[in-house]
């Protein structure tokens, strides 16, 4: 069975104004007129994106579900970034309890302490009562990972330049100003060795997909957009190989071995969910793309994040997402025809790789 | 449509404060006693979905933190939908093995609210900050406006109510993982202080720490494991709007009418009061249980408050509901949607504690939000409802 | 052996933006005055005041005053005392403003709430109530500090 993306909606993601729960609504909303349907159509509603401390207030899904157009409707709710709710959507789908299936993300990183926020997450036994920041933590990845492999600081700061070039010609992006080497190298630390320009773009906004079974979407629209496979995975909640990312290595290799695919080099387009500069190289090698400290070699080879990837747009809730209906759009445009879209959470630690086609 | 069973169960016992062991290793105890119950081992599983109502114990995203009690680089899910989260869970670690791409997934729920200072107090940042959070409101006063309305209505006296406490806290008795083992009169529960009107002490869930666990496998695996695994005939979820004042009639609860009509129209139900032997209602408010049997067809609207008095839902009656006690007498809020479930399958594996006589066909149910959402299986020892 | 316990406050500031439609209801608040927004589909008036009918799934634009009056449709007294919650007694209902297709949750007073057999009988279903105002109003919802049984 074939699972494809007949409807994509977004809401601009810059700072807003809204509630959560509005967002979802206009997200939702464009993705139901552009897949040309109405909301009885859609049989079940797969929410994601975070819940209590990461939206200010407890059960969000009890504002997105209505707000999705699952009033009366069968609803679930992925508690992680949207990108993680694809894969139920889709399991929904293949077994045969779906046949028009809407999946919706939101994030309002601007409403949040989000750093405060992230750190409940650590345990309060051992972790948490050291304060170590998603920034510190991904700073502490920097660090392993230049020295570990002797990647220098230039070539991780080009995947600043890198992402907000491409920002720069994506409307859908946040933080669209390009940068210059210099302008990445010289800017103020954030957590050392991580500078402010190379974190995430926190913003807020929301996305919605409408997956349909093959036949079906086949039928509602002349430009679907096929999901090939899936994969996610955790990893160790315990810190270590904190130079390498394992949980996007299981993830990948398990989309590509559901989806009988060989070579994850054969994609024309790779968005990947780098919430620090250093995450865009370290992710390129956990997907096997190059070896481990080599990602730099073959970073400008790739089509990599035409959506400015994370670095221009963090929805805190719904980045993956937001990468995914990125590369949906193109792949309709037939800018090309093979996408693998990566996203990760919970200090990188677990991470969901979706491949997309045409 | 792949046919797929519950082949393993686990519970912890439910306690105010399971101070003796973390997060974690309150979650091992119930994988451990899930495996162990399946006679399968961690490598068998093949994906995880966890359910947890967080913030209630303190951590944000505490799956993290427990993933490791259930095997590291697995496909991990976290499910969080209010009061239904056990339920969801199941739901979706269900749907991970009729899609075809998993045969073994472990169902996972942990709740630590012995770690919070005050439930309510939690409960009320789910309410609306901008409309509604100001009113003080939590789980027990929306329970409240049910009963308010109920008495009203139908004319239900305290007593008639109070009797659905009287049952689940017998029941409770025999079940060795409940929390709350009390032998109750009406008039213990009547006697009860008020707590919001009319609800007494007696009539309202503990909140418990514990967690629990299930093994969904596919038919050719399931029938390996297990005799008598608990197949699952169907599942249905429903969500109403979010506004307490959006209810039509708070007597009445219709959003879990309109699931259980879709649920017995896709397994074949006839008449539920002939159909299913015995039922797990997420009734964590001794109301609750009144409003369930009457939207899910088992009693006529105004006839749910005789049953208990009668004994028609006692586990000898003849619509045996929540014969471990219920979420009255155990209420770990993220897992107690699982444990409905896991109930409803030890019920139509013959292994229940206080086993229902002749259970094959089995409900489960649970609630969440501002009585806002419904998730309902149904189960049974047959592959197919009818056989 | 003892347990070692620790201790934890979380204490987490948020700042929710309400948006346009409830930014318009709170400001109307300062009028003492409480709106309602009509769908265009189904023609319900609704109140709290959203975005977007649920059921037709548009978005609600007209906007529509209500009396501060209407009928209670449940109640409940709370006698204790939770963690940041208020201290008890307080009474809660949904009150159905007159002109509004779905209920108003809000607390209710002005009379003593020790009995709460007597509060019930005061406010059974179907009791007209009106709303009492704070004196100088905020723009917030306790503006209306309770809603009082309407003396015949």
């Amino acid at each position: 069975m074939k699972i494809g993306i007949i409807g994509i909606g977004l809401t601009d993601f810059r700072i807003h104004k809204e509630p959560f729960y509005n967002l979802a609504f206009e997200a939702a909303k464009k993705a139901v007129n552009d897949a040309g349907i109405d909301r009885g159509d859609i049989d079940s509603f797969v929410l994601g994106g975070y819940d209590n401390l990461g939206v200010g207030r407890t059960i969000a899904n009890m504002y997105v579900a209505p707000a999705a157009g699952g009033y009366l409707r069968h609803e679930i709710r992925v508690a992680d970034d949207a990108a993680f709710a694809l894969p139920m959507a889709c399991m929904r789908i293949l077994a045969g309890l779906s046949d028009i299936c809407i999946v919706v993300g939101f994030g309002t990183t601007s409403e949040i302490p989000l750093e405060l926020v992230e750190l409940q997450s650590l345990d309060p036994l051992f972790y948490r009562p050291t304060n170590l920041s998603i920034w510190a933590y991904y700073a502490i990845q920097k660090y392993a990972y230049s020295s570990k492999f002797g990647v220098d600081e230039e070539r991780i700061a080009e995947c600043v330049v890198r992402d907000r070039k491409n920002a720069k010609s994506n409307p859908y992006a946040f933080k669209r100003e390009e940068l210059k080497l210099d302008d990445v190298l010289n800017s103020e630390y954030s957590v050392y060795p991580l500078r402010k320009l190379e974190t995430a773009a926190n913003c807020d906004g929301a996305v919605a997909l409408i997956l349909a079974e093959g036949t079906i979407a086949k039928r509602l629209s002349d430009s679907v957009v096929w999901i090939k496979g899936f994969g996610w995975s955790n990893s160790n909640y315990y810190f270590e190989d904190f130079e390498r990312l394992p949980a996007t290595k299981f993830a990948a290799e398990m989309a590509m071995k559901k989806a009988k695919m060989d070579s994850i080099k054969a994609f024309e387009n790779y968005e990947v969910m780098d919430l620090v500069s250093n995450h865009q190289l370290m992710i390129l090698e956990a997907l096997g793309l190059a070896d481990w400290g080599k990602g730099y070699e073959i970073a400008d080879s790739l089509n990599l994040n035409s959506s400015g990837g994370a670095l221009s747009t963090n929805a805190y809730g719904t980045t993956g997402l937001f990468l995914l209906a990125n590369a949906a759009i193109k792949l309709r445009e037939g800018l090309f025809d093979s996408s693998l879209v990566h996203a990760m959470s919970g200090y990188a630690r677990r991470s969901c790789v979706s491949l997309l086609g045409v | 449509m792949r046919r797929v069973a519950i082949v393993g169960v686990g519970q912890t016992k439910f306690r105010t404060r399971r101070e003796d062991k973390t997060h974690p290793e309150l979650a091992f105890e119930a994988v451990k006693k899930t495996l162990e119950h399946s006679g399968l081992n961690i490598n068998d599983i093949e994906a995880v979905v966890y359910g947890s109502m967080d913030p209630f114990d303190g951590i944000y995203r505490p799956e993290l933190w427990d993933s490791t009690s259930s095997g590291i680089f697995k496909p991990h899910m976290k499910i969080s939908t209010g009061g239904t989260t056990g339920l969801t869970t199941a739901l979706a670690a269900y749907e991970h093995v009729a899609s075809g791409l998993f045969d073994v997934v472990l169902a996972i729920a942990v709740q630590r609210v012995g770690e919070c200072a005050d439930a309510q107090s939690v409960l009320n940042t789910a309410v609306d900050p901008i409309y509604e959070r100001h009113s003080g409101v939590g789980a027990i006063h929306v329970a409240s406006f049910q009963a308010t309305r109920y008495m009203h209505e139908f004319k239900a006296t305290e007593e008639d109510i109070a009797w659905v406490s009287v049952k689940d806290h017998k029941n409770a008795l025999k079940n060795p993982y409940a929390h709350i083992k009390m032998d109750v009169t009406v008039e213990d529960v009547l006697k009860s202080p008020v707590i919001c009107s009319p609800l007494k002490l007696l009539e309202c869930c503990p909140r418990s720490d514990g967690a629990a666990a299930a093994i969904f496998a596919s038919e050719e695996v399931a029938k390996k494991i297990r005799d008598n695994p608990a197949w699952i005939l169907g599942e249905v979820t429903i969500s109403d709007n979010y506004y307490i004042g959006d209810r039509p009639n708070l007597a009445v609860w219709d959003s879990l009418a309109l699931a259980g009509r879709r649920l017995y129209r896709a397994v074949g139900i006839d008449d539920p009061k002939k159909d299913i032997d015995v039922a797990e209602l997420y009734s964590a408010f001794s109301i609750q249980e009144i409003l369930e049997l009457e939207a899910l067809g088992f009693a006529k609207p105004g006839e749910g408050k005789d049953y208990a008095k009668n004994g028609i839902t006692f586990p000898d009656g003849d619509i045996p509901t929540n014969p471990s006690g219920g979420v009255l007498c155990t209420n770990p809020i993220g897992a107690s949607g699982l444990i409905r479930i896991i109930e409803a399958s030890l019920q139509v594996m013959g292994e229940a504690s206080n086993q229902v006589e002749n259970a094959r066909v089995a409900l489960a149910h649970a609630w969440g939000g501002t009585l806002q959402f419904h998730t309902l299986f149904m189960v049974s020892s047959s592959k197919k409802f009818g056989r | 052996m003892e347990i070692v316990e620790f201790e934890s406050f979380w204490n987490i500031p948020y700042k929710h933006s309400a948006g346009k439609h409830a930014s318009k209801f709170f400001h109307a608040l300062k009028e003492k005055k409480i709106l309602g927004v009509k769908c265009p589909k189904c023609n319900r008036v609704l109140v709290p005041p959203r975005a977007f009918c649920e059921r037709c799934f548009v978005e609600c634009n007209d906007w529509v005053e209500l009396k501060d009056e209407g009928v209670v449709e449940t109640l409940s007294v709370t006698y204790v005392k939770f963690t940041g919650l208020p201290d008890p007694p307080y009474a809660v209902g949904v009150v159905k403003l007159d002109g509004a297709d779905t209920g108003f949750l809000a607390y209710l007073g002005g009379i003593d709430l020790k009995d709460w057999k007597k509060v019930h009988e005061k406010f059974k279903p179907g009791t007209r109530v009106k709303a009492v105002w704070k004196d100088r109003p905020e723009g917030k919802i306790t503006d209306i500090l309770y809603f009082k049984p309407v003396e015949l």
